[in-house]
């Protein structure tokens, strides 16, 4: 049974195109024309409960549209959905009350007043009662290590203190569903490790059904079993996440800075397997290299003893190139699985 | 199957009144927080207020009356406009944001919740120069009102106080309608909410002394005569327009279903268009 | 001489007003409704009589044309502009720019004026064609002095609002300060009421500050109640607030300028 069905959803904006220049802006006070864009073009899927489902695209591709219809704040323009048996955007508070979402760039907490009187008041907007106030508190404050800013107030937060609250924020109600846009954006390691780890505990404890959409494949790849790509309004890709990843995004890649220039840096990855380095400068050179072949250590180990290394961090790949090699036909995937 | 939770309108009232004061204080609190910058605000718009009544001062050192209408009279209306603009500002500040809502896209935080965006909308704001303009409106009423020679009786105490709530709700429905205007005209540059509030400058004068055209549009198009000029002519003028007074409840019924009949127009074109 | 960027910010400032049909055209009606609302005031205010004030009728009727055209040409937009820059943070981006502020906000406010002045100017000649009998300069000498005045007028406006905007730095009422400004301006430039209805110690403070050059004394002018030297008196003293305004506004912008960079955010 299904907690969220999407069946020929369609979505069309008009928007006022005028010319350019200043002779383009004075016409458009005479006469105005409109282009029509599609942003969700007769789109189909099914989700069903305690899914972890990565919902990604290029930007403009359609995903914070299809989020907006299935969270009711936007009204299709043809086609049905339903969440939790309800159409979200005819019963959009009913809806409410069982949807969670975390906006990776925009906060949920009023910045000008501690955190603590923030979830208060959240409390009282969902109508939680003060035992599940208090039990779902220490949970998130212990595992989110929340109690050093709980009485902060939300401007004076760092980005990972933040997100960690909005978390806490939206998912105070135990919602459903949860809709989380880009969490985990700019985030460090070990705050993004947090947070991954919160995520997959709220999904097995209270079986909640995820949706994310992220640039980020490591957060995908640690979250999700099943993976949905949208481009320019239509879905191309619909499936289990190990298609995707086990034929692509195992490069990584590895950047180095060091104190003074390494004597060809080559000889030191010999023997490895499937690594290529490039010098950027002086002091700078990357080591790209296959992951399910090396790991990071292997390759950072060879340096050490030979160079003076100042800094190094890992890349990882973006869900961008995942969607151009697919849109490329360069991954040959298997079949849209169809909804009954 | 999904229970759904049947709630009476009087529970509903109830919830949203009182999550618009928890917002409203917190919002408070934290205002307060920042010192200087309040009392900044509060003087700035009481300095705003003197000079207006500076302009009438120095007007009525030259003229003993303007179309029959004393300074005191004219000060009564000033005053009625600065406090039902005051309480506005206070207590429904966020009216003006809601044009960089609508841009900014932080109207979707409020749409995904189970709370009336309205009531979201509305506490989101505290504007403390409303307090300002409530304090010296309200002595410059009092004042005014000591100043003339006014019958006093209990039917028109009464009438004075539903006056002063019929202010606040015309003139808070108005900026709400104005600044509905937003959920339509996209752009940053839109002029319309503060145009409108502009136009309210108008009443400080008996209406009389213009034409048709416009008295027309302050008082069936943008009611704000009924805010300062019938009042006044019911409290204490008696001319023709003092049984106009007594409509003054009934069009601010009218203004509060319009602006909120107007807003939620706005708000299913934003749920159609987006942003 | 003048940079290219200049001409182009004052360029898309002057698109960004017409972008919307609807907010340009109630943006003009109101202004023709704001300006017939003052003439009815001082109809009333006149009540038939030849002489208030020391103005006749037709030289009050003058006196609210130009009052009128000091007030909508410099649209309220460059006030708000450079407040939100500031509220929304987004002035770190300008402060990463090579280009001056003040400048680039003077090219902006004057690309959005070009445009919504001329359609001011345009209700004006309509205004003063629907009612006739306004005071005109009989010399064609005085035109000329009137519209240099005028344009330094306008500038010493812009160094006043351009001055008042950056209070934004220290606190977040900037509506209220814009207001505030307004009045305040409007007072004391003679907009809101000829200064010659102040009391005498009033009046001699006013023609210190800098704000009678903004509409008191262009008006002065066009009305000839000044003879030739004093009129470049005046002009002088225009010029003088103007360049005084412009060097103030560009310290006071650093002293603003380093408090963020010292306190962030």
């Amino acid at each position: 049974m299904s907690i969220i069905e999407v069946r020929e959803l369609t979505k069309v904006f008009r928007q006022p195109v005028k010319g350019p220049g200043l002779a383009g802006a004075f016409k458009h006070l005479f006469t105005q024309k409109y282009v029509e864009k599609r942003a969700v073009d007769n789109i189909h899927f099914s989700i069903d409960e305690g899914e972890v489902v990565a919902y990604v695209g290029p930007n403009g591709a359609g995903k914070s549209t299809t989020i907006k219809m299935l969270s009711g704040i936007l009204i299709p323009t043809s086609g049905h959905v339903s969440v939790n048996g309800l159409i979200p955007h005819k019963q959009r508070m009913e809806n409410a009350r069982s949807i969670g979402v975390v906006f990776g760039h925009r906060t949920q907490l009023w910045p000008d007043i501690p955190v603590m009187e923030s979830l208060t008041l959240i409390k009282d907007m969902y109508d939680i009662s003060s035992e599940d106030f208090k039990k779902r508190m220490d949970f998130f404050v212990e595992l989110l290590e929340m109690s050093d800013f709980l009485h902060v107030t939300a401007r004076k937060l760092s980005l990972g203190q933040r997100m960690r609250a909005d978390l806490a924020a939206a998912l105070l109600h135990e919602p459903k569903i949860v809709y989380l846009d880009e969490p985990t954006i700019g985030l460090d390691v070990a705050v993004k490790q947090q947070v991954r780890s919160f995520i997959k505990k709220i999904n097995r404890e209270k079986h909640t059904t995820i949706i994310l959409t992220t640039h980020d494949l490591g957060d995908i790849e640690e979250l999700c079993k099943r993976l949905i790509i949208i481009d320019k309004g239509q879905i191309i890709f619909d499936g289990p996440l190990e298609s995707v990843t086990d034929q692509y995004a195992r490069e990584r890649v590895l950047h180095f800075q060091v104190m003074e220039r390494v004597e060809n840096p080559h000889q030191y990855l010999q023997g490895l397997p499937g690594c290529r380095l490039e010098e950027k400068s002086d002091t700078h050179f990357s080591v790209y290299f296959d992951k399910t072949l090396l790991s990071a250590s292997d390759i950072v180990s060879r340096f050490l003893g030979a160079a003076n290394i100042i800094d190094f961090k890992i890349d990882e790949p973006k869900i961008d190139d995942v969607i151009k090699h697919v849109y490329e036909g360069k991954l040959h995937l298997d079949p849209r699985e169809e909804s009954v | 199957m999904n229970t759904v939770i049947r709630r009476s309108i009087k529970d509903r009232v109830i919830k949203n009144v009182y999550i618009y004061f928890r917002i409203f204080v917190q919002n408070l609190r934290a205002i307060l927080e920042y010192q200087t910058d309040f009392v900044i605000t509060m003087i700035v718009a009481i300095i705003t207020q003197l000079l207006g009544f500076f302009f009438l001062h120095l007007v009525f050192q030259k003229v003993p009356d303007i179309n029959g209408w004393t300074l005191w009279e004219v000060l009564f209306m000033y005053a009625m406009l600065y406090i039902s603009g005051g309480v506005s500002s206070l207590f429904f500040g966020g009216l003006w944001s809601i044009g960089s809502l609508v841009r900014r896209g932080g109207l979707d935080l409020y749409l995904v919740r189970p709370v009336s965006p309205l009531v979201q909308v509305l506490a989101s704001n505290v504007g403390m120069n409303g307090l300002g303009n409530l304090v010296t409106g309200g002595i410059i009423l009092t004042h005014s009102l000591m100043n003339m020679n006014i019958a006093w009786s209990v039917q028109k105490g009464i009438f004075l106080v539903i006056f002063l709530i019929s202010a606040v709700i015309i003139r808070t429905s108005i900026i709400m309608a104005a600044n509905s205007s937003a959920f339509w005209i996209r752009s940053a540059r839109n002029t319309v909410p503060f145009l409108i509030n502009t136009i309210s400058d108008f009443v400080q004068f008996p209406i009389t002394i213009y034409p048709l055209g416009i008295r027309t549009l302050v008082t069936m198009i943008f009611p704000y005569a009924f805010i300062g000029f019938f009042p006044a002519n019911y409290l204490f003028k008696d001319t023709e327009f003092a049984v106009w007074g007594l409509l003054t409840p009934l069009v601010a019924i009218y203004c509060m279903m319009m602006a909120a009949l107007l807003f939620k127009r706005g708000l299913k074109s934003y749920e159609s268009v987006g942003n | 001489m003048i940079r290219k960027i200049y001409i182009s910010l004052a360029n898309r400032s002057m698109q960004e007003t017409m972008v919307n049909r609807t907010s340009f055209i109630l943006n003009i009606g109101a202004s023709f409704l704001i300006i017939l609302s003052s003439y009815y005031l001082w109809k009333a205010i006149f009540a038939g009589r030849d002489q208030l004030g020391g103005f006749s009728w037709e030289e009050m009727k003058a006196y609210l044309i130009i009052s009128f055209l000091s007030n909508t040409i410099l649209s309220y937009f460059s006030e708000v502009k450079i407040s939100q820059k500031i509220l929304d943070g987004s002035i770190a981006f300008d402060l990463l720019k090579p280009i001056d502020f003040q400048k680039a906000r003077l090219a902006e406010t004057v690309g959005s004026s070009v445009f919504e002045g001329l359609v001011s100017v345009v209700l004006a000649f309509l205004f003063l064609f629907l009612y006739e009998g306004v005071a005109v300069p009989e010399s064609p000498i005085t035109w000329v002095f009137f519209i240099i005045s005028f344009i330094l007028s306008q500038t010493v406006k812009y160094g006043v609002i351009y001055i008042f905007s950056i209070f934004c730095f220290w606190t977040t009422g900037f509506l209220g300060v814009a207001l505030a400004r307004a009045a305040v301006t409007s007072l004391f430039s003679g907009a809101l009421i000829p200064l010659s209805y102040f009391p005498s110690t009033l009046q001699k403070i006013c023609t210190i500050l800098p704000f009678s050059s903004i509409v008191h004394y262009p008006i002065s002018i066009y009305l000839e109640r000044m003879d030739n030297i004093e009129i470049l008196g005046i002009i002088g003293l225009q010029a003088f607030w103007a360049i005084a305004l412009w060097f103030f506004g560009k310290w006071f912008w650093s002293q603003a300028v380093k408090k963020i960079t010292i306190n962030g955010g």
